[in-house]
């Protein structure tokens, strides 16, 4: 017989910060976000409100914010970066977000405001990139903050190999604060345990690290670890005409296992695999 | 203070012993997702397989894996084991292990035969969530999916435990993604649970938020079922899953001039 877990009273995360949707761009790919004002389920939220929509970006050592407008309840919007004002610096990561009131226009911390975030599941958005024959691929995501003390490891088999297809990985970084700093990617093979190479990062970017270069064969499995930062790594595939596109993102290695203490368990097979691979 | 009391009794409505995901009773089971394989003339599906246990600790002797196949119904139609490899990836096409005899779709679960030392001591379990993708039309590409329920275990004698909740309630599973009228889609769902359940799906207009359209769909324990949604002129629409599952989370194809993309609720 199984035991029931997580029982008891689990609330609803009322008054928690919201998190961000990052509208991508890397090569000649676009990216966009589909941003709906519908709870992801029936029971979780009590009163929806009309949200604003806020657009956010660090510039100058503080985060900057614009309303892009209000979305209604009940409604979905797609934004990429022509709907965009043009007075945004370029590259720059944007981060769209929905909120009850506008997010301040000058921050010297990433904005928190009030929302009620769902848990089963977590309010997302849909994360997309289409290139330039309009082919897309998507993911339901969202960003969260990472701690500046964060670290990084990741297994990747997502290469995929074949006449003209390109393969990338988007180390995507958001911290709280909007100072920019940077970092070092580790990258190895996980059988050999050998340096291939080790490439900058910067925080609060789409990190894009052209993959094919590295020289990784099929049954090889990549391994990604930085010491310093934390992230999302999104895998990338697509043929060289763009006919074609996959997206995938990997999870922190907890999501290896479920119940229990997961992060301890993170935190021990970081650490077995920090002291392993020696740049 | 009696307000709080009301909206934290309104919430335990849905969650009071209504878990997710059940927590097996013996620390050594493995728990897989309940991946969708489909096979056909058109669709091929792979696996991304990766010694997991061994990226904890050293391997005294080859870890291995079982595969179990289901068919739509949650049937099991075939048993595999494979024998891991440290530190590398292997790509297996599932398509080809379970052939075109058993219907064009159907789940699969990977269970790893060894549970490290560390994952029991912090009272977790070794959970496969990994990668499928799929090559539809003899893409050149293949488009990826990551596993999202800790949805089956196996026990020793072979037995297959499902380990997803059911609600007491009927509650509605609102996907977050606006379906175009341009676009094709197949909308999966996968049973996790013990039980049979009723699915109905709504297709809502963004527009003016009426039901276009309502679908029931029924899906037995370990089955799938798939429910198209094709391109009209009807404009965005949203999709609405209402069942007693505690995460009704779809698997979505959509097709975009017959291109794929896939991924999850």
């Amino acid at each position: 017989m199984n035991r029931l877990g997580g029982s008891g009273l689990l609330l609803a995360r009322f008054n928690l910060y919201m998190s961000y949707y990052p509208i991508l761009k890397f090569r000649k790919y676009n990216g966009w976000v589909t941003l709906c004002n519908f709870a992801p389920n029936n029971w979780e939220i009590d009163k929806p409100h009309d949200l604003v929509i806020n657009l956010t970006w660090a510039f100058d050592n503080v985060w900057v914010s614009k309303s892009l407008g209000v979305l209604p309840v009940g409604k979905a919007i797609t934004i990429t970066h022509n709907d965009l004002p043009d007075d945004i610096p370029g590259d720059v990561l944007l981060l769209l977000s929905l909120t009850v009131t506008p997010l301040p226009s000058h921050s010297k911390a990433l904005p928190k405001t009030e929302f009620i975030q769902t848990k089963i599941p977590v309010w997302r958005s849909t994360l997309g990139v289409s290139t330039p024959l309009n082919v897309c691929a998507s993911y339901q995501g969202e960003l969260d903050a990472f701690p500046s003390q964060g670290t990084l490891l990741t297994f990747g088999p997502f290469l995929q190999f074949g006449e003209g297809i390109q393969n990338g990985l988007i180390f995507l970084n958001l911290e709280d604060s909007p100072v920019n700093r940077e970092s070092k990617l580790e990258i190895y093979n996980a059988a050999n345990e050998n340096l291939i190479e080790i490439v900058s990062i910067s925080n609060n970017k789409a990190n894009y690290i052209e993959l094919d270069r590295f020289g990784f064969k099929p049954n090889d499995l990549p391994v990604f670890i930085c010491r310093e930062m934390a992230g999302i790594p999104i895998y990338v595939s697509s043929t060289a005409d763009g006919s074609y596109l996959s997206l995938e993102h990997t999870h922190p290695p907890a999501s290896l296992v479920v119940h229990g203490q997961r992060w301890e368990i993170q935190k021990y097979l970081k650490k077995q695999w920090f002291a392993k691979l020696i740049k | 203070m009696i307000a709080t009391i009301i909206k934290k009794l309104k919430v335990a409505v849905w969650t009071w012993r209504q878990p997710l995901t059940k927590i097996p009773n013996d620390l050594n089971l493995p728990i897989s997702d309940l991946f969708v394989w489909r096979s056909s003339s058109k669709w091929q599906t792979y696996f991304e397989l990766i010694d997991i246990p061994s990226l904890f600790e050293e391997v005294k002797r080859p870890n291995q894996v079982t595969i179990v196949f289901m068919n739509s119904v949650g049937k099991i139609v075939m048993k595999k084991n494979l024998f891991l490899e440290e530190n590398i990836r292997q790509t297996i096409n599932v398509s080809s292990m379970i052939g075109q005899g058993y219907g064009e779709i159907g789940t699969f679960a990977v269970f790893h035969s060894h549970i490290p030392t560390i994952i029991k001591k912090c009272n977790s379990f070794l959970a496969e969530r990994g990668y499928v993708s799929y090559c539809y039309n003899q893409s050149p590409l293949r488009s990826y999916v990551h596993g999202n329920l800790d949805a089956v275990t196996l026990n020793p004698k072979g037995e297959i435990h499902f380990l997803g909740g059911n609600s007491f309630l009927p509650r509605e599973y609102n996907l977050q993604y606006k379906l175009e009228s341009d676009n094709n889609y197949e909308i999966g769902l996968v049973n996790p649970t013990s039980k049979k359940h009723y699915i109905t799906i709504k297709l809502v207009s963004l527009f003016d938020n009426k039901i276009l359209s309502s679908t029931k769909l029924v899906v037995a324990p370990g089955g799938a079922s798939f429910n198209l949604v094709q391109s009209d002129k009807l404009g965005p629409k949203k999709l609405i899953i209402k069942s007693r599952l505690i995460m009704a989370r779809p698997l979505v194809f959509c097709f975009k001039n017959s291109k794929l993309d896939v991924f999850h609720g």
